[in-house]
């Protein structure tokens, strides 16, 4: 199986605050891999390396191979980012965004033209794409924002908290996408989340961070049985010795 | 009284308050800026009149008699005074840089013979117009305060001042220093005006666009993407440029146009023509000029997007953006008025380091015809905005453009980097 995320001992310090500390995980090519925790556990931090936003203190990251510092650029060609509570350009329409951001990945007019149709179909925005952006409500901007992510068809989409702030049934709407997408096209996707539930129905294997490190990790059935516990909200209590 | 206003009012009142960015940009820096200001437009005028009481005249006497060696032993008690033998008065401008002088008094044949039989006598008075301020007119002031004083000790209205300006080495009859200096001022008080119109605005637009993309994340977005981050900032300074440059020519127009119905009330009694006279920029002066103020602009740019990234939001960018104003308004406030050249030492090297200050000075120096003054300025700026600029470079490079924010010690607790 190819590695598509290994991550070997990673330290982040910002000052007197140290919010990775030694964290070790790997994703494999194709997988839906969770990190979940509370807030201020080190998620966005882990993902904002990933997507070769920050360095590491310390450690290593490699994405299919390259590594994340030095091989940045070539990282930045096989990767999608999608920030957490981002937002599109309010002045420009929902249409002229996914033509603004397929430009710097397609090659040629018929690619772009491919990526904008197919990202059109993932949001399910249809006539309201020709509006612009700050009309959206909350859900509709979130929606298209995931399918700028996977329109490109990245070897790699990292999703910080994919489904933050929406209502239930744009959340489904959302992990509906997600998974759709990933099997289909065989992406490999980081998400982030600190709402447990919704995990354990997306990823095939999750790991629980607390304080910048991973508490513990595996998929989703195999962690609730071995922690004798209905969910994996329940698993992160007694992890963390709240239960 | 409106039912729950007291809590609301007081809740803003802290809320701003104890924001240290608004407190420093929007209370304490306009408490100090003009202060500075006055005190640096009196400090000049100080100094400017002291210059001009210190200036030499030459005199050109016509007269044998004993009242023009009175006129001038009267002239000499209040300034220096070099007689001089020309045939012309224009032998006499081309002696004036080695007298050091600013004026010519000619006084004419017959002069003594007609104080004596009180019939009035013309003298004249040539000035050196060497740019717009308002201490140009101090010589003028200076020659009025003269002529009446002599007349009220000899006799009303004998003596009649005909004034008249030397521009660049050439003698313009008839033309009152005083009134020209504010033809000159009026025209060029719009250069000042429309460019801490334009630099304020343009950096509210940088700074703005800059924060609002670290506010809606789309910057991180761009930061992940495979291109060029050097092109992201180019991008930014690039888009805004354009529109600060179509906002430029808006004002440049409707301020032009609303300063053209000031002239009229200019009491000029003689026509004036300011291109005759060579005091309007050639077009390799306007070429400099436009030059100048597109690289200030773009320092100005370069600065708000550097200062914007250490913000988190669009107000704090903007507060922070504010900061600079000083360094705008000062040297533009004090050059609207002053010429550069009257300015102490110490406060001209201020106002030369000013990267803001250059296209006042450049349009002054130009339409003087000193072309090196404000090629020199250019050079200037355009280094001043390389240096901008590869900070600015640094910054998108590295994640500091995500991660750095000013810290006001002091003020308020040492703020936390959000590190989920």
């Amino acid at each position: 199986m190819v590695v598509a995320v290994e991550a070997a001992s990673v330290v982040k310090v910002f000052g007197n605050i140290r919010a990775l500390d030694g964290l070790t995980f790997s994703v494999d090519s194709g997988a839906i891999f969770g990190l979940i925790g509370p807030n201020g556990a080190g998620k966005t931090t882990a993902l904002r390396i990933v997507s070769t936003l920050l360095l590491p203190t310390s450690g290593t990251v490699k994405i299919f191979g390259m590594d994340v510092f030095r091989e940045a650029a070539e990282v930045r060609k096989i990767i999608s980012y999608l920030p957490e509570e981002a937002g599109p350009y309010r002045n420009l329409s929902g249409r002229e965004y996914l033509e603004f951001m397929a430009r710097f990945i397609a090659k040629g007019s018929n690619e772009l033209h491919r990526m904008v149709e197919e990202a059109g179909e993932i949001c399910g925005l249809r006539d309201r794409l020709k509006d612009k952006a700050k009309t959206y409500s909350k859900g509709m901007k979130r929606r298209l924002l995931v399918a700028r992510a996977l329109m490109t068809r990245p070897k790699l989409s990292v999703l910080d908290e994919p489904t933050s702030g929406l209502d239930v049934l744009h959340s489904y709407h959302v992990r509906e996408i997600i998974k759709r997408y990933a099997k289909e096209h065989g992406v490999t996707v980081l998400l982030s989340s600190h709402n447990m539930l919704e995990v354990e129905h997306l990823c095939g294997r999750v790991a629980l961070l607390n304080k910048g490190k991973i508490v513990v990790e595996g998929e989703p059935q195999e962690l609730k049985e071995k922690f004798g516990s209905p969910n994996l909200e329940e698993v992160f209590a007694k992890v963390v010795g709240f239960a | 009284m409106l039912k729950g206003f007291g809590p609301l009012l007081l809740k803003e009142l802290k809320e701003l308050m104890r924001d240290p960015k608004i407190l420093l940009g929007f209370i304490i820096v306009p408490l100090l800026m003009f202060p500075v200001l006055g005190y640096v437009m009196n400090f000049s005028m100080e100094t400017a009149k002291e210059s001009a009481a210190k200036a030499a005249v030459l005199v050109v006497n016509r007269d044998s008699g004993a009242n023009s060696t009175e006129f001038i032993a009267y002239l000499n008690s209040s300034i220096k005074v070099f007689t001089v033998n020309v045939s012309t008065v224009d032998d006499a401008v081309s002696t004036l840089s080695s007298y050091n002088a600013t004026g010519i008094v000619e006084i004419p044949a017959g002069f003594s013979n007609n104080v004596t039989a009180r019939i009035p006598v013309d003298v004249k008075f040539y000035t050196v117009f060497s740019g717009a301020g308002l201490l140009e007119g101090i010589g003028s002031s200076m020659v009025d305060a003269l002529v009446e004083q002599f007349n009220r000790n000899v006799a009303p209205n004998v003596l009649v001042p005909q004034k008249s300006v030397i521009v660049k080495g050439r003698i313009v009859e008839g033309v009152d220093p005083r009134i020209l200096s504010s033809l000159v001022l009026s025209q060029s008080i719009a250069l000042p005006i429309t460019l801490i119109i334009l630099l304020t605005y343009s950096m509210q637009i940088a700074a703005t666009s800059v924060a609002m993309e670290k506010e809606e994340k789309t910057l991180e977005t761009l930061l992940t993407l495979p291109i060029d981050r050097f092109a992201i900032l180019m991008g930014k300074l690039s888009g805004s440029t354009i529109i600060a440059g179509v906002g430029a020519v808006a004002y440049m127009f409707g301020f032009n146009y609303y300063m053209g119905s000031f002239t009229s009330t200019i009491p000029t009694g003689t026509s004036i023509d300011l291109i005759s006279l060579g005091l309007v920029p050639s077009l390799f002066g306007y070429l400099l000029l436009g030059v100048s103020l597109f690289v200030t602009l773009l320092s100005a740019l370069a600065l708000a997007v550097i200062l914007s990234a250490f913000a988190q939001d669009v107000r704090s960018a903007q507060s922070l953006v504010s900061y600079v104003y000083p360094l705008l308004f000062v040297p533009s406030l004090a050059l609207m008025y002053i010429d550069i050249n009257v300015l102490p030492f110490w406060l001209k090297v201020v106002f030369y380091a000013i990267p803001f200050s250059q296209p006042i000075i450049a349009s002054k120096a130009v339409t003087m015809g000193d072309y090196l003054t404000a090629g020199l300025g250019i050079v200037y700026v355009a280094a001043f905005t390389l240096v901008i600029m590869y900070v600015a470079s640094r910054l998108f490079a590295t994640e500091k453009i995500l991660t750095v924010k000013l810290r006001f010690r002091g003020l308020r607790r040492r703020e936390k980097v959000p590190t989920e």
